[in-house]
């Protein structure tokens, strides 16, 4: 199919990105399990009651059913969920270390933060909440980021509780599970001037740097997710929901953008992705007015004293740059430092013998490794990697031992240096020459291969690669 | 500020760092204008940063369509009394306001499932949170209660703030002698501007108790467990509120509820068959007297003697004692509990001149004071408990409403069961 120009046909495209904060619930002291693995002890059937004065606000279709009767069964685990997301108790204090990550945010987002945080209540029958709106503040507004396309501007960055996971549904119920409901959440809205498909996958990608760069957001799928706003010319605004992967997004809004093309008439809904990239209709789109005072929520200003101490973190990018300069580094392992959060200079400091570069793989290559090929899920201490290096660094090992020793360390067994020794130079240059010798025909690489099979990380194949050079 | 713009108006507020659009909403401080933005969030702005506000736009009223409701024949006719606990509301997405709803037609217009039950009348007696009431307000209820019984209404809901929701319940059952039509008391521990309120499924539940019963009592409707599918009916005298937030929060004291209402099916179970039901009995009122004083106190430890002795300007005390006896602390044991003595003096003082009643903290079971010395003690000093198992507020209200109506038989009355406020036998069944 040809390609589709973007400026010719008027496309507009903002973004809505949400991120899960890696902190306890928004209004309650829950632990922020998003899947909870403990048994689940509470079955409660509900049903909502149709707003008054609501017509064309909320979701019509969720509207339709809660007429016809429609109920919810909301399943929850007592780890997990309290009176508070069960709606038996009104809403305690907010979290604070929530607030300031949002704070964090929005002064990131070069938005000007609001003098007061007054939470509303989002009106939602669908049954995600179980009180029948989602609580949301408006933290910042007025932002902007740069791109390679020019200024975006963030029009807000909100904090609001995560809503319940939906499990199944039929004609009569729908089942939601409360795990994740009330996990703290950030909500960035960008305004509709993305350029392209391209460019709104760089912009998604920036904006979930910046909210990783504060390290407190969760991490796995599902914890930033994507909403995409478009229209072309002529065409109402669709919203397409739930991208987890970044990479989807081109050509999602291209298939998109193709199917708005051919259609002409429609009216605002919005759309799934679906798994080859196509959407899928959803829901009616809700306006933006279904908010009013959430009045079980005393304002929070938002002081002098309180913004100087909300510090700024060096955003993961640039971070990894500065790693990258420092140590010279290969840009995917200044990232993968970053990622991790791992300090390299003081590894640098301790380890002086070794190569930035190789505790940086040994950090965070090798346990990533160990898990994939020897399908060991183990998670490493700080001690584990120390003793590994410290190894090293003393010339004790080689390093070519050290996915070895990890492995050991991995299986639960103390590792035994001995037999990671570095072999004695005499002894093995005696070793391959006999074996030169012995093996005229062989070709230098499965020379190689021997001695390394018989030298089993004892060995630096540089050096075995030298010599086997120097005696052919 | 210009000086007509109102909340609901459009307005520009230019600030040192650009201009806000947005409906002027009221503020909570006097140090911030708070306007509702175009995506529907409230954003409030410290006056000192205001430069100007410039009016754009006045709010425009639209008026409300009234359409009449027809009654069907053949089917009771309620009368819904609000005395404050809203029932229903309206939420305004402009100004956020929630506005309480108390008409016929939009009671029924946002509840349309009343429509094939009751034919509705509604009526706003009172509009106040429910800690706020006094005897005054009982007597209130009461007459609002017999100008509808005069006009022929099957059946009265009354919606009532929860917190003192029993007390009132209480209160009317020993008002209301000779009731023959349900008096049912409502209430929501959700809001009803929320789409999870509880209030629509008690109210429905009650207007169907009395639709497809002849019970003639005063109950209170309330939610049975945390869903949404069933309430029960509550009797008026042996009810409390037992949780400060959950849905369930009322349950009965020392015996069964009288029945279960299902929200989703046309079933109502008959747990206790123990009501009055219509037989053309007579209502008459005895009210409270309005200008007594009854005290109602707890003991606790470390207490001293003048916390008792400042009822002696009080018509009644009912004591909130501790365990089967509802003990206080009157037995000097050592050198640390001299004041105890005190204390046995001051109640042997008070019980003299005035009714103390005896009733436990420990909220389910019976006094019995016989079984303990500090019991025998309090007996012997007059304070009256004998084998009550009325909860300490149900107490109260008997006290107040016997010193009230019949004020040389006090002590006579208090333990002969009136309204069902008694229980004879305690059943294994009637516990949490």
């Amino acid at each position: 199919m040809e390609k589709i120009d973007y400026e010719k046909i008027g496309f507009k495209c903002g973004l809505e990105v949400h991120a899960q904060l890696e902190t306890h619930k928004l209004f309650c002291k829950c632990p922020s399990l998003v899947n909870d693995p403990n048994k689940t002890d509470i079955f409660i059937q509900r049903r909502l009651r149709a707003p008054a004065g609501e017509t064309g606000h909320i979701d019509i279709a969720a509207l339709h059913e809660l007429k016809k009767g429609k109920s919810f069964i909301y399943e929850a685990k007592p780890t997990s969920s309290c009176l508070v997301e069960l709606d038996e108790s009104p809403p305690e204090s907010l979290n604070h270390a929530a607030l300031e990550t949002a704070l964090q945010i929005a002064l990131m987002l070069n938005c000007q933060v609001v003098d007061e945080v007054i939470f509303m209540r989002k009106t939602v029958i669908d049954g995600s909440n179980t009180s029948g709106f989602q609580r949301t503040a408006l933290i910042g507004l007025n932002g902007y980021i740069k791109t390679s396309k020019g200024r975006i501007a963030i029009a807000t960055v909100c904090l609001e509780e995560e809503s319940a996971k939906k499990i199944k549904e039929d004609s009569k119920t729908t089942t939601y599970s409360l795990d994740r409901l009330g996990v703290p959440l950030i909500e960035i809205a960008t305004d509709a001037s993305i350029k392209d498909n391209e460019h709104a996958k760089e912009v998604a990608s920036f904006i979930g740097m910046v909210i990783r760069s504060t390290g407190r957001s969760k991490r796995g799928l599902g914890t930033i997710r994507q909403d995409v706003n478009i229209s072309i010319k002529g065409s109402s605004r669709v919203e397409i929901k739930g991208f987890q992967d970044l990479r989807s997004i081109p050509e999602a809004i291209d298939n998109e953008v193709k199917r708005l093309i051919k259609l002409k008439d429609h009216k605002p809904e919005v759309r799934k992705v679906n798994l080859d990239f196509t959407t899928t209709f959803l829901r009616p789109m809700p306006g933006s007015a279904r908010l009013y005072p959430e009045t079980d929520i005393k304002e929070i200003q938002i002081t002098k004293e309180l913004l100087a101490k909300i510090s700024l973190p060096e955003l993961i990018d640039e971070k990894a740059l500065r790693l990258e300069k420092e140590y010279s580094l290969n840009p995917y392992l200044a990232r993968e430092l970053v990622k991790s959060n791992i300090n390299l200079s003081q590894y640098k400091i301790k380890f002086s013998n070794l190569e930035p570069s190789l505790i940086a793989s040994i950090l965070t290559e090798m346990p990533k490794e160990i898990k994939s090929r020897f399908n060991l899920d183990y998670s490493f201490k700080e001690k584990d990697f120390y003793f590994v290096l410290e190894a090293i660094n003393q010339n004790k090992v080689p390093k070519d031992s050290a996915l070895e020793i990890l492995v050991e360390i991995a299986k639960g067994k103390e590792p035994n240096l001995d037999r990671y020794k570095k072999a004695d130079d005499e002894e093995l240059e005696k070793y391959i020459k006999e074996l030169v010798k012995k093996n005229k025909e062989l070709s230098t690489n499965a020379l190689m291969g021997e001695i390394m099979k018989e030298y089993k990380g004892k060995v630096d194949g540089k050096k075995v690669m030298q010599i086997l050079k120097r005696l052919r | 500020m210009p000086k007509d713009a109102k909340g609901g108006d459009f307005v520009e507020i230019t600030k040192l760092d650009g201009a806000i659009r947005g409906t002027l909403m009221p503020s909570h401080s006097k140090d911030t204008i708070v306007v509702k933005l175009s995506s529907g969030y409230n954003l409030a702005i410290r006056k000192g940063k205001i430069k100007k506000i410039t009016l754009l736009k006045k709010l425009s009223k639209q008026k409300k369509e009234r359409i009449g409701i027809k009654h069907k024949k053949g089917l009771k006719t309620v009368t819904i009394l609000h005395t404050g606990g809203t029932i229903a509301s309206e939420v305004d997405y402009e100004t956020g306001a929630v506005t309480p709803q108390f008409s016929p037609e939009e009671i029924t217009s946002m509840f349309p499932e009343l429509e094939n039950l009751v034919n509705v009348k509604s009526r706003l007696i009172s509009n106040m949170f429910s800690e706020d009431m006094n005897f005054s307000h009982y007597n209130n209820i009461a007459q609002e209660i017999e100008r509808e019984v005069k006009g022929k209404v099957d059946g009265i809901i009354i919606s009532h703030g929860t917190d003192t929701l029993h007390y009132t319940s209480a209160a009317l059952a020993f008002i209301l002698e000779d009731l023959d039509i349900p008096v049912i008391l409502v209430g929501a521990q959700r809001s009803s501007d929320r789409a999870s309120t509880d209030a629509k499924i008690n109210l429905i539940c009650a207007a169907k108790f009395i639709a497809k019963t002849d019970f003639s009592e005063v109950a209170i409707c309330m939610h049975e467990n945390m869903e949404d599918e069933t309430c029960l009916i509550l009797p008026a005298c042996k009810t409390r509120k037992l949780h400060s937030s959950r849905r369930d929060a009322f349950k009965p004291i020392n015996t069964k509820p009288w029945a279960r209402v299902y929200f989703n099916e046309d079933k109502i179970d008959v747990v206790d068959n123990r009501f009055r039901k219509k037989e053309n009995r007579k209502l008459k009122l005895n009210l409270f007297n309005e200008k007594l004083k009854i005290g109602l106190l707890k003991s606790h430890p470390n207490m001293i003697a003048d916390e008792i002795k400042r009822y002696e300007r009080f018509d009644g005390l009912v004591l909130e004692g501790y365990g089967i006896a509802g003990n206080f602390p009157i037995n000097e044991t050592d050198e640390f509990t001299k004041e105890n003595t005190k204390i046995y003096n001051e109640l042997k003082k008070l019980a003299n001149k005035i009714p103390v009643i005896a009733s436990s903290q420990t909220i389910f079971g019976k006094i019995n004071m016989n079984v303990y010395s500090t019991g025998r003690k309090l007996q012997e000093i007059g304070i009256i408990g004998g084998l009550s198992d009325m909860t300490a507020e149900t107490a109260f209200i008997k006290l107040a409403w016997l010193l009230s109506n019949h004020p040389k038989q006090v002590k006579e009355l208090f333990m002969h069961n009136l309204r069902g406020e008694l229980s004879l036998r305690l059943s294994d069944t009637a516990f949490i």
